[in-house]
């Protein structure tokens, strides 16, 4: 079985790396993040700022946005097979729904990891050619790998499997609004998930990156337990807890895609 | 591989679509006719180990297809062409069949790609392997569906109406292609067209409000009209009692061919029934009114 969850990983990333959309999207919000950034964002960083700062100031940037992109992109993956008529045939493979289902994630985990590296590499560059410092190619992979992949992992889980219990385009919607009110809308307004361990912008890991709060990780709100104070014990402890709430959701996919077929 | 169907079925809500099928399945190519709503699709997906049934009992090559072990033992030699398969716009031809192959377990990548490029020749798709699936015409995209139907040399091909909506050439084509691997495998396929079983299939099974009401040689469908099939030459209305079959204006008159227990007009002679006049009689028992 293992033959086929790499085979269906690597097929359902083949075919999201084609989609337009997907490189459409990343390329027009990097550019609106690159460009429209305030003069807090990283491009007004002082010329002796360190490398990890660099990058890691911009990865939480693009982190703030690009999943956006990447959880609508995503959100017709598993329920797609459905609408194009495709889903009796896969159903009448020998192959278990589990390997279906992790091999879906998986592919589209790696499909939009790349075009986020990539954007963060291509900064890398941009930053490389006033610094001068080939350390900002690495610490763009670290920041990548702690800042924006976990967060990636958990938008795909989400995005893959809740348009199996309601629509997708009322998945895009509820989840364009949970990502304002969970990850950029500061603490103090409303009781938000803003700055806890919880939120897949990556600010505890990003806090670790620049060595002091990257947004508003560990701010004074609503459910303290879960905002002390930013280090690296609190950013692996966010990145853990991002991937044990991306379970459910892949667990529950075989029974409800199951359900579906079979009605 | 045959197939043993007992007391199955299924229903979908307040919608009963199998009640009661009893079917035995021999090896070979077997037709299903049906009409539309008949419960074709159902058991097709249900043999397929796609939908589970409701209750009865289903044997294929001796698996009990209601197991987790007994489904995924059939599908290891299943081929199944879906009514209305959908295929991925963004992959070729060769990359849609490699996926496919995979997810049956055809894992010896350079024996896979022979028996793709075997296959791929067959339907004649070779000259658009390397082709994106978006834009393919109905027929191209049938004839990708019967290419992964028999990738891994499956011992039951379940195809559910292929020649639907194919121009008369490709239809027969198609036809002679699913008879021409039947040789050594059973071949089960669905379809409103009885030409296409009068011209491939020695048995046949119809399928009428989710019941199988006839199974046995296609020639026992013609039977079902025999005395019962009437040509009528008139310049006036036609026949008012039976099924008019088929009418054809001629100088003389319409001649009608009716299908009816009784004799439709005095001027009525009997003659030798074709198996689309069979079908006809049989669905009118089968179906009153
Ligand atoms: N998934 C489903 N949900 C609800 N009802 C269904 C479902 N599938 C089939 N039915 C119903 O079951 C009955 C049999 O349908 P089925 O598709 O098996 O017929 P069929 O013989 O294949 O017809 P056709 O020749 O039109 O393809 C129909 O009344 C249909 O509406
Ligand atoms: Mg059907």
């Amino acid at each position: 079985m293992r033959g086929r969850f790499f085979a269906v990983c690597r097929y359902e990333f083949r075919m999201q790396i084609r989609k337009r959309s997907l490189w459409l999207s990343t390329a027009g919000l990097a550019v609106l993040i690159a460009v429209a950034q305030g003069d807090r964002g990283p491009r007004h960083l002082p010329a002796a700022a360190d490398a990890a700062r660099v990058m890691g100031s911009w990865a939480l940037l693009f982190s703030m946005l690009l999943p956006i992109g990447f959880g609508m992109v995503l959100a017709d993956r598993l329920v797609r097979d459905h609408r194009l008529g495709a889903a009796s045939l896969l159903a009448s493979l020998p192959t278990r729904p589990g390997a279906l289902v992790a091999g879906k994630y998986a592919g589209s985990v790696a499909a939009t990891a790349v075009p986020a590296l990539l954007v963060l590499l291509v900064t890398a560059a941009g930053e490389f050619v006033h610094r001068g410092d080939p350390a900002l190619f690495l610490w763009a992979v670290v920041a990548f790998a702690v800042v924006l992949l976990p967060g990636l992992a958990f938008v795909a889980a989400f995005a893959l499997v809740c348009p199996l219990m309601f629509s997708a385009p009322l998945f895009r919607v509820l989840f364009a609004g949970y990502w304002f009110w969970g990850n950029l809308l500061g603490p103090n307004y409303l009781p938000s998930l803003t700055g806890t361990l919880l939120t897949p912008i990556g600010d505890y890991p990003a806090s670790w990156l620049i060595g002091e709060r990257a947004l508003y990780a560990g701010a004074p709100g609503w459910l303290s337990f879960l905002r002390p104070e930013p280090g690296g014990g609190a950013a692996l402890l966010s990145v853990v807890l991002l991937a044990v709430l991306a379970t459910p959701p892949l667990v529950f996919a075989s029974p409800l895609l199951a359900r579906r077929t079979s009605s | 591989m045959d197939i043993m169907i007992s007391g199955l079925r299924r229903r979908f809500g307040r919608v009963e679509a199998l009640r009661g099928v009893d079917l035995a399945v021999p090896g070979g190519m077997f037709g299903l006719l049906g009409t539309n709503g008949a419960g074709k699709t159902t058991l097709m997906r249900i043999l397929a180990g796609v939908l589970p049934p409701t209750s009865g009992r289903v044997l294929v090559g001796g698996h009990d297809i209601t197991t987790r072990a007994g489904r995924l033992a059939v599908q290891r030699r299943l081929g199944y062409l879906p009514q209305d398969l959908g295929l991925y716009p963004d992959l070729t031809t060769h990359e849609f069949l490699e996926y496919v192959g995979l997810l049956k377990g055809l894992d010896d990548d350079a024996a896979r790609r022979r028996q793709i490029g075997e296959l791929l020749d067959m339907v004649g798709l070779s000259d658009v392997a390397r082709r994106r699936l978006k834009g393919f015409s109905g027929g191209m995209r049938r004839r990708v569906g019967i290419a992964q139907a028999l990738l891994g040399d499956p011992a039951l091909v379940v195809v559910d109406e292929p020649t639907a909506g194919l121009d008369p050439e490709e239809r027969i084509r198609f036809r002679t292609l699913l008879a021409q691997i039947a040789g050594h495998r059973t071949v089960l396929l669905s379809t409103h067209i009885v030409e296409d079983v009068a011209q491939t299939c020695q048995e046949a099974a119809v399928m009428a409000s989710g019941r199988v009401v006839f199974t046995g040689p296609v020639t026992g469908i013609i039977d079902r009209a025999q005395g019962a099939t009437w040509e009528v030459v008139t310049q006036g209305p036609p026949p008012s009692t039976g099924v008019v079959v088929s009418a054809v204006g001629r100088p003389g008159g319409t001649h009608y061919r009716v299908v009816s227990p009784t004799k439709p007009d005095p001027a009525a002679v009997p003659v030798q029934p074709s198996l689309e006049e069979g079908y006809v009689a049989l669905m009118r028992e089968a179906v009153p009114g």
